[in-house]
């Protein structure tokens, strides 16, 4: 067996300085660590802004409500919806990346080592900036696109919208260099044999949402410095009073936006990619398909920002184009869907609950890109846009997605990461009460948006059956919290007394899974040789090799 | 079964997007229902059991890759198709011969209208004659707001520098709510108002009434009430007419008695209402525009009884 | 197959592009819907900007010059170079700023017009990137004159060639669509 040396041995260098205790993370450049504290980091994130959104259900569980102020509910669904995008959907597949790219294609580390360090570091740095704001006179609260001329001086006076625009400028270049870097490490630190055709489908979309970010996350920077110039130096860009374009703002921050709804499912993608095959017990359906499909997603989500503009007035003709070009979107990613589906056709399933969150997500991700098509058909944004039918959209897909994507990808590498099993028995309570939660929370949503329930409203009169249904979904957002606590304290107890996992617990084919768990400093001692996609089946199963097979197959 | 007003439309341009949105619906519903059959039986079918054999190492299908590809585009032109159409219809092109009816105004947090054909201006209470089509203005006076009757009308924006038009009608007479839809601050909750459709001569009737100085009282609280307007800062911000105050930086006064809300949706008008909103406008709608004059009760009544006058 | 730093230097580029893109975006945008007060037509002055203008393509060559000699071998001829091009990229920084004091002192602000904020944003932030640029030639100069030539080192000077390069194309774009297109 002929193995060979980890690329990138030597950028590899600066983690072997012997650092004790938290010192050891805090000065780590180990793309593991680093990966594994952008996780932790996340996950502090989600419990501050899922008890936001707690706060936001219990004022909103009965009508006239004067549980919260008006000001302090429009703040908490400003934080909430940022906190959940750029401080834990975004960081958690970030550090899911960091973590896992390099063990994937075989290397000792990222490709700038120091770099991944300091792009980790900026974001926590944006964040706290974020949430300092609450000290200084209040939380940002004109929303998570904070619309000109709202978020400008003349109506938000006070300092909570420079923090947010600081807050995520920070965040913007941090996840930036951090993108560069995983592009760099994938393009130039492959194992021998480890060709770009053979990348596992979660590095794949991994670098392929590095480039989407590359391109998008300037366009947001830009906005913002044209906003901050607005705030601070009293320019004119989106102040209507002195000829600046309120849509002009609308634009730029879509033209980042919608980009930005992809880089949250990207990766998710690449997760269940990576967990429908194993515990389907076949290689995934359609390597090549689903490859290129993340190519064509990342492309067509460059061309659709206008969709989050339907009512503002720019023309059928536009309208017209934006529709068709999100509709096309429904394309590659249903190509997707069938080929997971097509995956688990066929095979030996096993339900653990990686599997399960996986399954999970392929349904409700599905309801969630089955409404948000309803919205490219532009007539029908008319009637449903800015309402409770879009907050429902967007949390199947950012929830029912990103988050079921998370959750399985969590249940599947912790044992890695932490050389622990997660208890299964608890795992089953978290999938079936967030499954049960999430579904009661938000199904019903969508039809208080058909009834006329906008969205952002800090209370409303008691219309027939709207309090109702809200207290429903109130329900359901404390059966979240109760998966929530259980997740938590299942990877509490087991990362203490959690059954020893061995290498590879779930004889997964991955390069990952070749080394110990957790995995040394160094990741390998040697990597294995890489024929194929799947490099461990392949060493397992020398006469059913991967390659040799598929060129059976087609032949 | 719930009135779901999205789906009880009660204009022609309502009912098209309406008959779409439940055709899309459908579709998309048993496209979800087709997915969710496929994985049941992958699940059932193919759950590991003791014994069950190794499963075949498949790797793909050309044929079916094509399959699913195609299939989603051509449902997709044809929904596309739909699209375009009802686009046209629900929303049909202004020419510029189409009068405008209606100048629509979004101020935080309660709604302008100005009658361009009779220069009524009311607030938060928009009467349309049923059966007309009328093409009207939409403006704002700061931020962006959302004009949305989900029974009658799509959304569309306020966007201050950037007028938008939208047709609005009514089948049948009716009061319908409408609310703004765009956040636009504090009390974007609080920016309801309420479309009124009624049959032509009531219409014309209302018109007439509105458009009537109201007569100042003569004495009693009523008459107080007329002076503390005059001579408190209410006329910077308000008008009612017969008197100084002209502004519409606040609704206009003229007949606040004839509307059946107060502070676009936030309470009904009663008495009782409009005396704590004066005492206290915070009370009813926490962040209003409206300043609290720390009016003494007697104050307070007299203005009540004076705004009650303004049929 | 690109070194790596110079790989990650064009990726850096590629999203500063795109920075810049909307920068001028808005730019252009403003500039048709013009409105009154300062515009560029008579509030800039082509030839003498154009001047400076002039120092910074200089500068792009004499990078270039700095380049070929490192390849070639030739340690103080980069030296060299690299000074000469400091220097005209200074330059380039002292037009602009002598220009930003008299269109402020002659009422030109970021605040006074929709001209004012796109220009001074669009061509600040350029500025910015100049100096940034500086002060990376600076550090690759002082680091020339010490020690080896390491292969690190070298892909070092060849990512700050590549970022000076970029610098100066955006000058390019912008010089044209601000001073030039005003005035045709
Ligand atoms: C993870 C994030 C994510 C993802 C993946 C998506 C996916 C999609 N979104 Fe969504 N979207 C958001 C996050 C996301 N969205 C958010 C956060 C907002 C709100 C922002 C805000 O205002 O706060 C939003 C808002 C939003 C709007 C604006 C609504 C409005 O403001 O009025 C629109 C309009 O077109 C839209 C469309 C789509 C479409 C067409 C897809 C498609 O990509 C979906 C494709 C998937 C499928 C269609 C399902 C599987 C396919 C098949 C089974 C094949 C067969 C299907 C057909 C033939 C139809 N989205
Ligand atoms: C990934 C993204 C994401 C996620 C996961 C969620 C999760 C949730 N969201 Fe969120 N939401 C958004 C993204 C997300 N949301 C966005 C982008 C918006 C738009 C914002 C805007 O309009 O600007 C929005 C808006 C939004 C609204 C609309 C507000 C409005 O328009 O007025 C509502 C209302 O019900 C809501 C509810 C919820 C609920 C109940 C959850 C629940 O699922 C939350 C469940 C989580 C918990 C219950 C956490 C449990 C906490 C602990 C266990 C504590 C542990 C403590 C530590 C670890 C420190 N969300
Ligand atoms: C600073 C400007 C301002 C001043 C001064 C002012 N108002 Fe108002 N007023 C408003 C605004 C703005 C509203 C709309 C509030 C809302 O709905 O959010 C309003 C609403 C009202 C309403 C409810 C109208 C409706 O149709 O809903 C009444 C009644 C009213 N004001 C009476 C008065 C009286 C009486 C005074 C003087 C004592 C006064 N206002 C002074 C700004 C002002
Ligand atoms: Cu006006 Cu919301
Ligand atoms: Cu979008």
């Amino acid at each position: 067996m002929n193995q060979v040396m980890a690329p990138g041995a030597e950028a590899a260098l600066p983690a072997s300085e012997p650092h004790e205790g938290l010192l050891s993370w805090v000065a780590s450049v180990d793309h593991k660590q680093i990966g594994i504290m952008y996780m932790l980091g996340a996950l502090v994130f989600f419990g501050i802004g899922g008890i936001e959104a707690l706060l936001m259900r219990i004022q909103l569980a009965v009508p006239n409500n004067h549980f919260l102020p008006p000001d302090a509910y429009n703040q908490l669904f400003t934080m909430h919806g940022t906190t959940m995008i750029f401080l834990v959907v975004m960081p958690m597949l970030t550090g899911f990346t960091i973590y896992l790219v390099p063990l994937m294609i075989g290397a000792r580390d990222m490709a700038f080592p120091r770099l991944n360090a300091l792009s980790f570091w900026i974001q926590i740095f944006g964040g706290i900036v974020l949430y300092f704001s609450f000290f200084d006179g209040g939380a940002p609260d004109n929303g998570w696109f904070s619309y000109a001329p709202l978020s400008e001086n003349a109506f938000s006076s006070l300092p909570g919208q420079n923090y947010w625009l600081l807050g995520l400028a920070a965040i913007g270049i941090g996840s930036l260099s951090g993108a560069i870097n995983v592009i760099v490490t994938v393009l130039d630190l492959r194992a021998p044999g480890m060709s770009l055709r053979r990348l596992p489908l979660f590095a794949w979309m991994a670098f392929v949402n590095s480039w989407l970010m590359v391109m998008a996350l300037p366009v947001l920077n830009g906005a913002i410095v044209m906003l901050l110039i607005d705030r601070l130096l009293n320019g004119n860009f989106f102040t209507p009073a002195s000829g600046g374009s309120a849509l002009l703002w609308q634009h730029f921050f879509w033209a980042f936006g919608h980009p930005e709804v992809y880089i949250m499912i990207l990766p998710a993608f690449g997760i269940i990619s990576e967990v429908i095959p194993v515990f389907s017990g076949k290689p995934i359906f359609g390597y090549g398909f689903v490859a290129a499909s993340t190519v064509a997603i990342a492309f067509l989500s460059l061309a659709v920002w206008g969709h989050h503009m339907f009512a503002v007035g720019l023309g059928h003709l536009s309208e017209v184009f934006f529709g068709a070009a999100s509709m096309a979107i429904a394309v590659p990613t249903g190509v997707k869907i069938f080929n997971w589906s097509a995956t688990m056709y066929g095979g030996r399933i096993r339900f653990t609950t990686s599997m399960m969150f996986a399954v999970g997500f392929l349904l409700m991700f599905t309801i969630g890109g089955l409404s948000g098509v309803s919205f490219a058909v532009v007539p029908l944004d008319w009637q449903l846009t800015d309402s409770y039918y879009l907050v429902a959209h967007l949390h199947y897909v950012l929830f029912g997605g990103s988050i079921f994507g998370i959750f399985a990808g969590i249940y599947y590498w912790f044992p890695k990461i932490t050389g622990r099993m997660l208890s299964e028995s608890w795992g089953k309570w978290h999938f079936w009460l967030t499954l049960i939660g999430f579904n009661m929370t938000f199904l019903i949503q969508h039809l208080l948006g058909m009834m006329g329930m906008p969205r952002r409203v800090w209370t409303y009169p008691a219309l027939p059956d709207w309090a109702a249904f809200n207290l429903i979904s109130t329900i359901g957002a404390f059966l979240l919290l109760l998966a929530t606590l259980v997740f938590i304290w299942n990877l509490f107890i087991s990362v203490q007394n959690g059954a020893p996992a061995g290498d590879n617990p779930w004889d997964a084919w991955t390069l990952e899974w070749a080394t110990t768990s957790p995995p040394a400093v160094y990741n390998f001692d040697r990597v294995p040789p890489v024929h194929g996609r799947r490099p461990l089946w392949d060493l397992a199963h020398p006469e059913m090799a991967d390659e040799a097979m598929e060129r059976a197959a087609r032949s | 079964m719930p009135e779901i007003s999205t789906l009880n439309p009660l204009s022609p341009f309502a009912a098209q997007i309406s008959h779409l949105f439940v055709a899309m619906l459908v579709v998309l519903g048993a496209i979800f229902l087709l997915v969710l059959g496929i994985v049941t039986y992958a699940i059932v079918k193919y759950r590991d059991r003791p014994g069950a054999p190794p499963p075949r190492q498949t790797f793909g299908s050309r044929n079916l890759e094509i399959a699913w590809t195609l299939g989603p585009i051509i449902l997709l032109a044809i929904i596309f198709v739909f699209t375009v159409q009802t686009m046209r219809a629900s929303d049909p092109p202004i020419s510029a011969d189409d009068p405008l009816q209606l100048r629509i105004i979004g101020h935080q947090w309660w709604w302008e209208a100005d009658y361009l054909k009779s220069g009524v201006i009311a607030a938060n209470e928009i009467h349309i004659p049923v059966g007309q089509r009328w093409l009207l203005d939409l403006e704002s006076a700061d931020v962006i707001h959302d004009f949305w009757v989900a029974e009658l009308v799509r959304k569309i924006d306020m966007v201050p520098g950037h007028p938008n038009h939208v047709w609005l009608e009514a089948d049948r007479p009716g009061t319908y709510f409408g609310v703004c839809a765009e956040f636009c601050g504090n009390e974007h909750a609080w920016m309801r108002f309420r479309v009124i459709a009624q049959p032509l001569a009531d219409f014309q009737r209302w018109q007439q009434a509105q458009l009537r100085v109201p007569p100042s009282p003569t004495g009693g609280a009523a008459a107080a009430g007329l002076k503390l307007f005059e001579h408190n800062t209410c006329v910077n911000c308000h008008t009612i007419a017969g008197t100084p105050g002209n502004q519409q930086i606040g609704p206009d006064l003229s007949h606040l008695a004839s509307r059946t809300t107060i502070a676009a949706g936030a309470a009904d008008n009663t008495p009782g209402n409009l005396y704590r909103w004066l005492k206290d406008p915070n009370s009813i709608k926490p962040d209003t525009h409206m300043p609290n004059f720390q009016l003494s009760d007697a104050d307070a009544k007299a203005l009540t009884a004076y705004l009650e006058t303004l049929k | 197959m690109m070194s790596r730093s110079k790989l990650a230097t064009s990726l850096f580029i590629l999203s500063e592009a795109n920075f810049f893109a909307i920068l001028i975006i808005a730019y252009v945008y403003y500039h048709a819907i013009g409105g009154g007060g300062p515009t560029a037509r008579n509030s800039l002055d082509p030839w003498r900007t154009g001047a400076f203008s002039v120092s910074l393509f200089a500068s792009s060559v004499t990078m270039w010059l700095a380049d070929r000699s490192l390849r070639r071998g030739r340690r103080r001829g980069h030296q060299l170079w690299l000074i000469v091009t400091m220097l005209l990229g200074a330059i380039f920084l002292v037009g602009q700023g002598t220009e930003y004091a008299h269109l402020i002192l002659s009422g030109v602000t970021w605040s006074a017009n929709l001209f004012g904020t796109t220009f001074f944003t669009l061509t600040g932030f350029h500025g910015l990137h100049v100096f940034a640029g500086l002060c990376a030639l600076a550090i690759v100069t002082l680091v020339a004159q010490t020690g080896e030539l390491t292969e690190r080192r070298r892909q070092a000077f060849e990512a700050v060639g590549l970022y000076w390069h970029f610098v100066d194309g955006v000058w390019i774009v912008i010089f044209t669509i601000v001073y030039l297109w005003a005035f045709i």
